[in-house]
C-alpha cells in the first residue's frame, strides 16, 4: 500500500481503490473496476450521515480479496469512535463487497449510508490517453437494481448494482435509512456485475463462489509449485510473493478452454501480450509447465495467417497483443490482434522446444509442428524486410497506430545510436538476430526428434550456422569489444549466438561500470547519448532483463558473474516487499542506497514477478539433459543454504541444493 | 484463406466447401453455424469440421458455435474489410455457444489490404542496440 493506492484483481479484471475502499476516478488516472480494458465503474463513494470514512487499516486477504477498517469522518479534529465501518471486497465478474456496520454506543443510532455510483466506460488505451467518448450513457433503475450502461451502435457495456438489504435506488447511486441497536450491527451485499457483448468466457455468475473457487485454485497453485528452504528469509518472501502475484496475474481468454496463461501486468497491460507471455512462461518453466502450455495453443491459434496493413499482420507472425476495449472494437485501433513485434515469432520456437526439454510433451509439440513451422518460415520470408540480408528487421506498416519500435525496448526512443541520433527504418537490433538464432537451433531439434524431418533440421542448422558467421562479423564493434552497449548484449549471450572468443568481452562489459548499477544492468550504458537512469528503456533497470542476462551468463560459463546479477536484483526485491516492478531506476546502488522505482511502472507485472523464478534456476543452475536434471549450483554467500524440493518435469520431482560461496561485493563491484 | 475482395457470403461458403480438407483448422473438430440477417430473411449455413476436414449445407441444426450478423456485416467479413474479432467485441457479430471455434474460423476470412512488407535495398540501422 507504498502509495495510498489498493489493487485487487484476478486475471484482467481489477479494482483499484484508495485506502477506504472509495474510487473517484478522473480521466486520465487508472483507478476503478476495469474488466477487459474497459472501466466499469469509475466512481464508487461511501458515506455514512453525509461523512467520508477514516481508513483505520488495509488487510491484503487475496490477490482478489482484501479488507478495509473504517470510521466516519475525515477530519482530523473528530472521529466517532462508536461506530466502525468494515468493507469486504472480492474480484470476480466484477467485485462483491460486504458492507458491515457496528454500533459501540449503548444507544440505537439512525444512519443514512449512501453509496455514489457512476461510470464513464472508459476505454483503458482513452485513460492512458485521455480521449473523448462517442457514445451514449445512461443510467436506469430497474426494480432493485441501478443499471449503469454506454452504448455506441451495436456497442454495449453495463454495469448492475445491487444489494441484499432494501435500499432506496436512484441514478446516482443506492441509500440504505437504518436503525442499529445498542452493541449491535448491520451489513448488506454488494454486488456490481460487469456486463459485455461479444468475448467473455466467464460463465460464472456468482461473485461468492467464484471466491471460493478461487481461494481453492489459489491454495492447488502453490501447492504444485516446488518448496523453498533458505537460511534467507527475504528469499522465501519474494519466492511466496512471485507466486501468489503470478497466480493473481493468470488470465484465461476466452479461447483458452479455461486454462490459464500469463497477462502483462497492472494496470495497463492486462491483457495478452505475446512477448510478455512467453518470456514469463520461460522464467516459469522450472516451477509451473501451465503457463507454457496454454501460451503456446494461444499464441499459436492467433499467428498471423495474411497480409494486413492495419495490424501488422504476416503469415506466420505471433501476435504482439489484444485488446478488447471500445476503440479495438470500433478499429480504431489495431489490437484485434495487433501483431507488430519482430521477436515473439522465434521466441515461439524458443519456447516451444524449453517446453520439450522441462516436460518430455511431445503430444504439444507434434500439435504446434505447423504453427513453429510457419513461426520459422516468417524469419526468412517476411522479416528479412530489405530483403537479402538475411537478418531480422522491423518497420511498420501502419504508420498510424502501430508501434515504431517492435522489440522489447518498444518506447519511441529506446533504439539511438551512441550519439543519441534516432536510426531510420527499418531497423534490426542485435537481441533479434539472437533470438532468431536460436529458434533455427531448437526447430531443428525438434525437427529431428519429433517431427521426424532431418532434412528440414539439416536446412535450419545450416542457416543457423550461417547466421552466427555473419552476425559475429556484421554486427561486432571491434573498438569497443561488444554488439551494443546496451543490455541486449545479455540476451544475446543466451540466445547462444555470440562467439566462444568475444564471450569474456561481452560479459565485461555486462558487469562493468557502465552497465551494472550494483542492483542490476543497465537498459543503456552511462555515457551513451540518450543514457538516462529514469529514461524507460534508455537506463533503467529492468529485473525481467537482468534475469535473462543472468541465464545467458551461466550458458557461457559465468557462473559468478551471474550470481552478482542475481543478488542485486534480489537485493532490490526486499526494498519492493517482494514484489518487482517493472523497472527502477539506474542509478548507481553506492549513490542511492536502495533502488529507485520508475514513476509510471506496472506492478505486479508478469515478467517482473516472474524474474525471482529464472534467477533461482539460474543460481542453482537448473538444465534438463535428456530425462535428466542437471544441478550446478553458484550462489550468492548471503542466501547461505538453498532448497528447491520437489522440481517437476519429465523426470518427475526433483530436489535441487546449494549452498552461498559467492562473495558478492554490495557496493556495486 | 482465400485473397478474393468483395465476394459474396454464398460464394465464400460455397468455395470454403469445394476445399475439402484446410490445414488451418487441422485441429479443429465441431460445428458451427452463421445467421446471416437480411431485412426480414435469416439464410443459414452450417459448417461442420472433423480435423480440418470441412462440410458446408444451408442445414437450420444446432451447432457448437452460432454467429449471427447482419448481411453487411458479414459481406464484410468475407470481403476481407471487417475484422471478425473487432465486429464481436462491438457487438455486430454475436456468439452464442462455444467461442473457441470462432478464433480458428477466424483464420479463414480475408485479410484487408495485404501487401508484402517492403523490400528496399538500403540498410539503415543495424549496428545498434
Amino acid at each position: 500500500m507504498s502509495d495510498g493506492i489498493v489493487k485487487i484483481l484476478d486475471g484482467n479484471t481489477f479494482v483499484v481503490s484508495d485506502t477506504r475502499g472509495d474510487i473517484e476516478a478522473s480521466a486520465t488516472d487508472p483507478t476503478g473496476l476495469f474488466s477487459y480494458d474497459t472501466r466499469f465503474l469509475s466512481r464508487w463513494v461511501l458515506t455514512v450521515n453525509g461523512e467520508r470514512m477514516n481508513p483505520l487499516s488495509v488487510d491484503d486477504l487475496q490477490y482478489f480479496e482484501t479488507r478495509f477498517f473504517l470510521v466516519p469522518g475525515t477530519g482530523t479534529v473528530y472521529v466517532d469512535a462508536n461506530l466502525s465501518v468494515i468493507r469486504q471486497r472480492a474480484v470476480g465478474n466484477g467485485f462483491h463487497e460486504k458492507l458491515t456496520i457496528l454500533n459501540h454506543a449503548d444507544e440505537p443510532v439512525d444512519l443514512s449510508v449512501r453509496l455514489d455510483a457512476g461510470c464513464d466506460f472508459a476505454d483503458l488505451f482513452e485513460v492512458k490517453d485521455a480521449l473523448e467518448k462517442k457514445g451514449r450513457y445512461s443510467a436506469r433503475v430497474k426494480g432493485d437494481k441501478l443499471v449503469l450502461a454506454y452504448d455506441r451502435e451495436t456497442f454495449n457495456r453495463s454495469t448492475t448494482i445491487s444489494a441484499s438489504e432494501s435500499a432506496r435506488i436512484d441514478k446516482n447511486g443506492l441509500t440504505f435509512k437504518i436503525r442499529i441497536g445498542p452493541h449491535d450491527e448491520w451489513s448488506t451485499q454488494l454486488d456490481v456485475v460487469t456486463a459485455l457483448a461479444g468475448l467473455t468466457g466467464r460463465e460464472n455468475q456468482d461473485p461468492t463462489g467464484s471466491a471460493r473457487r478461487m481461494r481453492r485454485d489459489l491454495e492447488r497453485w502453490i501447492d504444485g509449485a516446488p518448496r523453498l528452504e533458505s537460511d534467507s528469509d527475504p528469499l522465501k518472501a519474494t519466492y511466496r510473493r512471485s507466486l501468489v502475484d503470478l497466480a493473481a496475474l493468470r488470465f484465461s481468454p476466452a479461447i483458452a478452454g479455461g486454462r490459464s496463461l500469463p497477462a502483462a501486468g497492472l494496470p495497463w497491460f492486462m491483457t495478452m501480450f505475446g512477448r510478455d507471455s512467453i518470456f514469463t512462461s520461460l522464467q516459469a518453466l522450472p516451477f509451473t509447465s501451465e503457463l507454457a502450455a496454454t501460451t503456446l495453443r494461444a499464441l499459436g491459434d492467433w499467428q498471423g495467417v495474411g497480409l494486413d496493413d492495419f495490424r501488422d499482420e504476416d503469415p506466420g507472425r505471433i501476435l504482439h497483443e489484444m485488446r478488447y476495449g471500445e476503440m479495438t472494437a470500433f478499429e480504431e485501433r489495431p489490437h484485434s490482434p495487433y501483431y507488430g513485434n519482430a521477436d515473439a515469432t522465434p521466441l515461439y520456437v524458443v519456447l516451444l522446444d524449453e517446453y520439450e526439454r522441462w516436460t518430455g510433451d511431445r503430444a504439444l509439440v507434434r500439435e504446434r509442428e505447423l504453427e513453429a513451422r510457419a513461426a520459422l518460415n516468417w524469419i526468412d520470408e517476411y522479416a528479412d524486410i530489405p530483403g537479402g540480408t538475411g537478418y531480422v528487421w522491423y518497420q511498420r506498416r501502419n504508420e498510424k497506430t502501430g508501434l515504431e519500435n517492435q522489440c522489447w525496448k518498444d518506447s519511441w526512443d529506446s533504439i539511438s545510436y551512441r550519439d543519441g541520433r534516432l536510426p531510420g527504418f527499418p531497423r534490426a537490433t542485435c537481441e533479434l538476430q539472437g533470438y532468431a538464432y536460436d529458434a533455427k537451433l531448437r526447430g531443428a531439434r525438434l525437427a529431428r526428434l519429433v517431427w521426424k524431418d532431418p532434412a528440414f533440421a539439416d536446412r535450419l542448422e545450416k542457416e543457423a550456422a550461417d547466421l552466427k558467421r555473419r552476425f559475429n562479423r556484421d554486427f561486432w564493434v571491434e573498438d569497443g569489444g561488444y554488439f551494443a552497449l546496451s543490455s541486449n548484449n545479455g540476451h544475446l549471450l543466451w540466445s547462444g549466438i555470440v562467439d566462444k572468443s568475444k564471450a569474456k568481452a561481452v560479459a565485461g562489459h555486462l558487469l562493468g561500470p557502465r552497465l551494472f548499477s550494483g542492483w542490476g544492468v543497465r537498459t543503456l550504458a552511462e555515457g551513451e547519448g540518450r543514457y538516462n537512469p529514469i529514461g524507460y528503456h534508455v537506463g533503467t533497470v529492468w529485473p525481467f532483463d537482468n534475469s535473462f542476462i543472468a541465464w545467458g551468463l551461466r550458458r557461457y560459463g559465468f557462473k559468478e558473474e551471474a550470481a552478482v546479477v542475481a543478488a542485486g536484483i534480489l537485493d532490490a526485491a526486499e526494498f519492493f516487499e517482494g514484489r518487482l516492478p517493472e523497472a527502477f531506476g539506474g542509478y548507481e546502488r553506492s549513490q542511492t542506497m536502495y533502488p529507485v522505482q520508475y514513476p509510471t511502472a506496472c506492478s505486479p507485472q508478469a515478467w517482473s514477478t516472474g524474474t525471482p523464478l529464472l534467477l533461482l534456476r539460474t543460481m542453482l543452475g537448473l538444465e534438463p539433459q535428456g530425462e535428466f536434471l542437471v544441478i550446478d549450483p553458484a550462489l550468492p554467500s548471503a542466501i547461505g543454504r538453498l532448497e528447491l524440493l520437489d522440481i517437476p518435469g519429465r523426470w518427475g520431482r526433483i530436489d535441487a541444493f546449494g549452498r552461498g560461496r559467492v562473495e558478492i561485493d554490495t557496493k556495486g563491484r | 484463406m482465400s485473397d478474393s475482395h468483395n465476394q459474396t457470403v454464398a460464394a465464400f461458403f460455397d468455395e470454403l466447401g469445394s476445399r475439402g480438407h484446410e490445414p488451418l483448422l487441422g485441429k479443429a473438430t465441431g460445428s458451427a453455424r452463421f445467421d446471416v440477417v437480411d431485412s426480414k430473411r435469416t439464410e443459414r449455413w452450417l459448417l461442420t469440421i472433423d480435423k480440418g476436414d470441412i462440410g458446408v449445407s444451408r442445414k437450420n441444426a444446432a451447432a457448437d458455435c452460432v454467429l449471427r450478423s447482419n448481411k453487411a456485416t458479414f459481406d464484410g467479413v468475407v470481403a476481407g474489410e471487417v475484422n471478425v474479432l473487432a465486429a464481436v467485441l462491438r457487438g455486430a457479430v454475436a456468439v452464442q455457444g462455444d467461442p473457441k471455434l470462432l478464433v480458428l474460423l477466424q483464420r479463414l476470412f480475408p485479410r484487408p489490404s495485404g501487401r508484402r512488407p517492403r523490400r528496399r535495398h538500403s540498410s539503415t540501422a543495424r549496428r545498434k542496440q
